[in-house]
């Protein structure tokens, strides 16, 4: 679908193709359409925009330079990394250039003692994991994408994970970030310490999509492995029930390493995949996994199953070994891809709710599917409310995609009227900018883009995603209060 | 709006128009941190109480004025806590006490500090999951909400936790709390410093339930804290010596609080934040936390010198006590890069354009 | 993802094929992440996803150019990716209609030709092949480095040659191949003198030659099936004989050959006259491995009953085995069994750079694949390594002191 970025700029792409000629090696340009055409789009197909340049540095010099000839030419700058983001974030702008970190993917230094990696941006969040393995450590959050993501797009995005109820987001467990502004100048947000003095830029800077600044290098913590962990898979006859098992779990005091859920179709996209021999009968699963001493694991997963029994689980199978958890994961982690099995496209939501709201919102998505024609696969991180309804559809058959964007934003903004957000862990990107308007005033919006000029005055980087403009947001409101006139607050609502 | 913010709103427009300073203050039991206070006293006691708590989501919704002991005693009441332990710094000085603290919330999180189970919990600002506050134009704003993950914007909740009430008036905070340990337990070693920090980072790489740690004059404390059974393997794995349970209570409420005699007296207290395998600096009497990630030390050794070695260590130094004549000469914090600087300053003409808070509470020019 | 082929390609078996598959990808971006050329060049054209946008842009109808060519000719097809890929995505079947088309539409500079031709006419040709093998030790000092490694420095490995009478009535066929019996004769010498043991005879049929494969990915596609027919007229015979039972399998000791045999089948699924002789071919096709994991009972005695010193191996296991064949811990376990101490390998799913031709047209990167493979595998200091392919075989043997053998030549010694 063309999205139209109401941010432009008048750029020269002549110009700005010498300068990046001059301070790039052969091989780290690209300026054809030939080649600029596979950089159009992210994880996120839907919205695509054919960049004026691919620049792909691999020295914090080059990427300075870059910055530099873009900050003087007044060129718009998109950072990338692994590209597998859900809502456009690394979408190119026309104007602009595309900033690859791809090529920094060193690992820098692993320091067992002090339980920390300093990493460059393009390497895998996995990568990070098996590097620190021979330590016994590894680095907590978990993306389901985390075999190809990378750190540099974790931080932009402050990903998430299966495991951040306990082990916390991206944010929780980056140290420090060095980068470069964007016109070039070198900066350290955080310390190697706890904190750092001044305000906590390291906070802004996580999830903030590369609208403020360049990432080159990130130091993240590590984590000391569990002795043992172990998931409990929890089937349901009733998609509802399992949603509020989910909130029994909590309410019982306890706090799982991981608890996840999936629906009957998307156990049924990933099962051939993954054959980690889910019960294919049941209309959803909670994976609910226990992870520390054996002694604590055994009381915990009793807990557990108590709990889930209570709750009105069909079944209950506790892993048995340490392949046959990883694979219980799997097919979680590769749900989404895996829903290309049963559909050509799909949109993946990422509204945050109360997790005593899971049931509700659960009836109403079953309700919306019926209304707008189109299937939708459940996949979420039920222990923090995150819900990833994945809206199936065709882009080859006119018009689905755009009632599959009409289907989305009535979820995120049920997600807002829930007492929740529009976007837990994958960003507003270009995906929900519009639909930010459902969340915030226009007073926040504005002050959104007051703080995004104090890191970037003149708004080079990343232009057009994460906050909309104002314009935006009323045409918006005015469409949608067309529509749905009671779905959208248009007021200061208070949201808590 | 409630009519108590949409009155504070009008002050802060007030303010900025006749190019007014505000200082903000809760209980006021935080003034001595940072700059020297300045400006016409904001007080926010009056706006208080916990508006939303519901202990099976983990999120507590409390007003800036809100006692943080009121807060905490509700929290304890459902088995909850905000683990990250903030000081109160407003306790009477009578060792022991526990009432009668002035700490707010909203002061809770302007300062931003944190108690001994920071290093493996997180800190106020892993927990702040939403803010309404009141930018220095008056505009009420609403900012993160009442979930757990929320990448809607950017993240100035968190951004406010540390501010010291330069960016804006917080009216409301969200706080995502923890059910508290199920047991713990506190060991104590008779060790010196370098063996104490190789052994603290060492430990750091395990699996264990470490919740605190102290060394202190030869002696290491540490405390356990989690599942009975992952205590009891922790302590066999450990050994060290059994603290009794109310000994401990005293000695971690002492540490948090900073009525532990090394604390007290008038000399210049440094907070020295760093990587946490620094070795042994050698500065003087000093007090480690968090792991060895968080060193007190007493004394004046001249600040510049401080800062150079904090610097060293990847970290920074913080005059955390002194006289008015020290601060205004070493300031509080550690002096930023000018990247860094400049990015402050803008911040805070993008929160606050007039200036009207708390001026000069972080550093001397905003 | 969407798609928008021209009419002229989606109205023709390979243009809905190519179409299909396109649209079974959600651009997730999972493939990058264990795409060997992705990894060394981190430039999006240079993985699978990047791959098929290229692919489908043509197939699109969009200007294509020697760019193109560039970073299709950089995939080295071994297809990791596929084993990666949670959608479920055909890449390898992507990547050979949009070469062809691509051939057909960007014509290759003089020089490329002439050496496309030359390895199209020559490895597949043993009665070329071996002499110039032997040719190339004498002139090692003159070739190119990418030639002059491929090479073996000196003559291949003693075989001690195929058992002198076997004749049990359990009868399998084996393929001889084009380079293999020039660079590593006891491969199938070994694996014939193992079987005989199990009570199998395993002969070769004389007029079978390339498996096809070699031609198939040097934008011969044509000429590929013209040597795939040729193998399913030199073997029909054994597998419908008329005195007595046709043969068993047909054994494939090189995983690279194992891979594209398994597929005759699909690929001359449109050619009436082979189409079911070719499915029935590939049914039949076995890689060495699988044969032995179903002899299990047999072997596993065989190798108890010697005493043999403990021998620390690394195993690489060839991407057409891996990824193409599916073939996982098969091999492993055979080792593992006949008392060999396995060491543990980093990034086990990475191609070792040899892959069929691409270590000639390709040197720079083949040779940082091998550089990085070698490593890999002698981290956990190994007295040997061993693979299943002839291809890696030779092209890991190029670069390493420690020799490289096939794993079955290693079972073969120990019973």
């Amino acid at each position: 679908m063309a999205f139209v970025n109401d941010v432009r700029f008048a750029a020269d792409k002549r110009a700005i193709l010498a300068r990046l000629r001059a301070v790039l090696p052969p091989g780290a340009l690209l300026a054809d359409e030939e080649e600029l055409r596979p950089y159009e789009c992210d994880g996120l197909t839907a919205y695509r925009a054919l960049p004026l340049l691919v620049a792909l540095p691999q020295t914090e010099a080059e990427v300075q330079a870059v910055l530099r000839a873009c900050h003087d030419l007044k060129v718009p700058v998109v950072p990338r990394g692994a590209a597998t983001g859900l809502s456009g974030g690394a979408m190119p702008h026309e104007d602009g250039v595309v900033l690859s970190l791809a090529r920094f993917r060193k690992i820098l230094r692993i320091d067992p003692l002090a339980r920390t990696a300093i990493v460059q941006p393009g390497v895998r969040n996995l990568a990070v994991s098996e590097a620190a393995a021979p330590f016994g450590l590894y680095y907590a959050p978990d993306p389901s994408s985390q075999i190809a993501c990378t750190i540099g797009g974790n931080v932009a995005e402050n990903s998430g994970g299966v495991h951040c109820l306990k082990y916390g987001l991206t944010v929780h467990n980056v140290l420090k970030v060095r980068g470069f502004t964007v016109e070039g100048e070198a900066v350290e947000f955080g310390a190697a310490g706890l904190d750092a003095a001044g305000l906590d830029l390291l906070a802004v800077i996580n999830g903030s999509e590369g609208l403020l600044a360049v990432i080159t290098e990130v130091t993240v913590k590590l984590t000391p492995k569990p002795e043992l962990a172990q998931v409990v898979l929890a089937y349901f006859d009733d998609v509802q029930k399992a949603g509020n098992a989910v909130a029994d779990v909590i309410a019982a005091g306890i706090i799982p390493g991981g608890l996840e859920m999936m629906d009957k179709p998307a156990t049924h996209a990933v099962e051939p995949y993954v054959k980690a021999g889910y019960d294919l009968e049941a209309e959803a699963v909670l994976l609910c996994e226990s992870d520390g001493t054996p002694a604590e694991v055994a009381e915990e997963i009793e807990r557990m199953k108590a709990v889930l029994e209570k709750s009105g689980a069909t079944s209950l199978v506790v892993s048995r070994d340490e392949a046959e958890r990883l694979r219980f994961w799997a097919g979680r982690k590769a749900a989404f891809p895996a829903v290309g099995r049963i559909t050509p496209d799909y949109l993946c939501m990422d509204g945050t709710i109360p997790r005593k709201r899971l049931a509700e919102m659960l009836e109403a998505i079953a309700d919306l599917s019926a209304k707008y024609g189109l299937r939708c696969a459940n996949v979420f991180h039920a222990g923090d409310g995150n819900l990833h309804p994945l809206i199936m559809y065709d882009a080859n058959q006119p018009g689905e995609l755009e009632r599959a964007t009409a289907f989305g934003a009535e979820i995120l903004e049920l997600s807002v009227r829930l007492g929740g957000t529009v976007t837990g862990e994958h960003g507003v990107g270009v995906e929900k900018i519009d639909v930010m308007a459902a969340q915030f005033t226009a007073a926040e919006i504005e002050a959104f883009h007051r703080l995004k000029a104090a890191f970037d005055e003149k708004g080079l980087l990343n232009p057009g995603k994460g906050v909309p403009t104002l314009a935006r947001c009323r045409e918006y409101l005015q469409t949608r209060a067309g529509i749905a006139p009671s779905s959208v607050s248009s007021d200061a609502a208070p949201r808590f | 709006m409630d009519a108590v913010l949409k009155e504070w709103a009008d002050r802060v427009r007030d303010a900025a128009e006749r190019q007014g300073k505000l200082r903000i203050r809760g209980g006021g039991s935080k003034d001595f941190y940072g700059g020297a206070p300045a400006g016409e006293t904001f007080d926010t006691a009056g706006f208080r109480g916990i508006v939303a708590y519901e202990p099976t989501e983990l999120v507590v919704v409390a007003r800036a004025g809100t006692p943080l002991a009121e807060l905490e005693a509700a929290l304890a009441e459902q088995g909850q806590c905000l683990p990250f332990e903030p000081p109160h710094f407003g306790y009477p000085a009578v060792l022991g006490a526990t009432a009668g603290s002035g700490a707010t919330v909203g002061g809770m999180v302007a300062a931003g500090l944190s108690g001994p189970r920071r290093a493996t919990v997180g800190a106020v600002r892993d927990y702040v999951l939403g803010v309404r506050l009141i930018d220095g134009r008056g505009e009420l704003l609403a900012f993160g909400g009442q979930v757990m993950k929320n990448v809607a914007g950017y993240d100035v909740p968190r951004l406010m936790a540390g501010s010291l009430g330069t960016l804006g008036l917080i009216a409301e905070v969200s706080l995502k709390v923890l059910p508290l340990p199920v047991a713990v337990r506190t060991l104590r070693f008779s060790i010196d410093e370098a063996t104490a920090l190789s052994r603290l980072n060492e430990w750091g790489g395990r699996p264990l339930p470490l919740a605190a740690s102290v060394w202190h004059e030869g002696a290491l404390t540490v405390r356990l804290a989690g599942a009975r059974a992952a205590i009891e393997a922790a302590q066999a794995a450990l050994g060290g010596e059994v603290v009794a349970d109310d000994v401990a209570a005293a000695f971690w409420q002492s540490v948090r609080e900073q009525t532990h005699p090394f604390f007290a007296g008038s000399e210049p207290l440094w907070r020295l934040s760093l990587a946490s395998t620094t070795p042994p600096m050698g500065l003087g009497p000093q007090l480690i936390e968090w792991g060895g990630a968080l060193r007190w030390l007493r004394g004046d050794q001249g600040a510049e010198r401080m800062r150079a070695v904090a610097a060293q260590a990847g970290g920074h130094a913080t005059l955390f006590r002194g006289s008015e004549a020290l601060k205004a000469a070493a300031g509080a914090f550690q002096p930023l890069p000018p990247a860094l600087l400049q990015i402050h300053r803008r911040l805070k003409a993008a929160f606050d354009p007039q200036g009207v808070f708390n001026p000069g509470r972080m550093y001397p020019d905003f | 993802m969407q798609t928008n082929l021209i009419d002229a390609i989606k109205d023709t078996a390979e243009g809905r094929e190519a179409d299909a598959i396109l649209r079974t990808c959600v651009h997730c971006g999972f493939c990058t992440a264990t795409c060997p050329t992705y990894q060394l060049l981190g430039d999006e054209l240079d993985g699978p996803r990047g791959r098929i946008y290229l692919i489908k842009q043509m197939l699109e109808g969009q200007p294509v150019s020697e760019k193109t060519q560039l970073h299709l000719d950089r995939c080295l097809t071994c297809r990791s990716c596929e084993t990666t890929c949670p959608s479920g995505v055909k890449y390898h079947r992507l990547l050979d209609i949009g070469r062809k088309f691509l051939n057909e539409r960007v014509p290759r500079p003089l020089g490329q030709r002439v050496v496309r031709g030359l390895l199209q006419e020559a490895l597949p040709r043993p009665w070329i092949f071996r002499p110039a093998v032997a040719a190339g030790q004498m002139l090692r000092p003159l070739l190119p480095q990418a030639l002059a490694d491929k090479v073996p420095t000196a003559a291949p490995g003693q075989s001690q040659g195929w058992p002198e009478k076997s004749a049990h009535p359990r009868r399998m066929l084996a393929l001889a191949g084009c380079v293999q019996p020039g660079l590593a004769p006891n491969t199938n010498a070994a694996t014939a003198r193992l079987l005989d043991r199990l009570g199998i005879t395993l002969f070769e049929a004389p007029e079978a030659g390339c498996c096809g494969a070699l031609r198939f990915h040097l934008d011969a596609q044509e000429a590929a099936l013209a040597d795939m027919r040729r193998n399913v007229d030199a073997w029909w015979p054994h597998v419908e004989s008329t005195q007595g039972p046709g043969v068993e399998a047909i054994v494939m000791t090189a995983s690279g050959c194992g891979a594209h045999v398994k597929e005759y089948g699909l690929l001359l699924r449109h050619d009436p006259a082979y189409a079911a002789k070719a499915e029935r071919i590939s049914a039949l096709t076995k890689d060495v491995s699988e044969i032995l994991a179903a002899e299990a009972e047999r072997l596993k005695p065989l190798l108890a009953a010697k005493a043999h010193p403990p021998l620390k191996l690394a195993f690489h296991s060839p991407c057409t085995l891996q990824h193409g064949q599916k073939i996982k811990g098969v091999v492993e376990e055979l080792l593992s069994a006949a008392g060999c101490e396995l060491a543990p390998v980093a990034d086990p799913h990475l191609c070792c750079g040899s892959a069929g031709t691409y270590s000639i047209l390709q040197p720079d990167l083949s040779r940082q694949l091998r550089d990085n493979k070698l490593a890999a595998l002698s981290a956990g200091a190994p007295k040997l390594i061993v693979t299943a392919n002839i291809g890696c075989q030779t092209h890991l043997q190029s670069g390493s002191a420690l020799p490289v053998r096939h794993w079955v030549e290693i079972i073969e010694e120990r019973i």
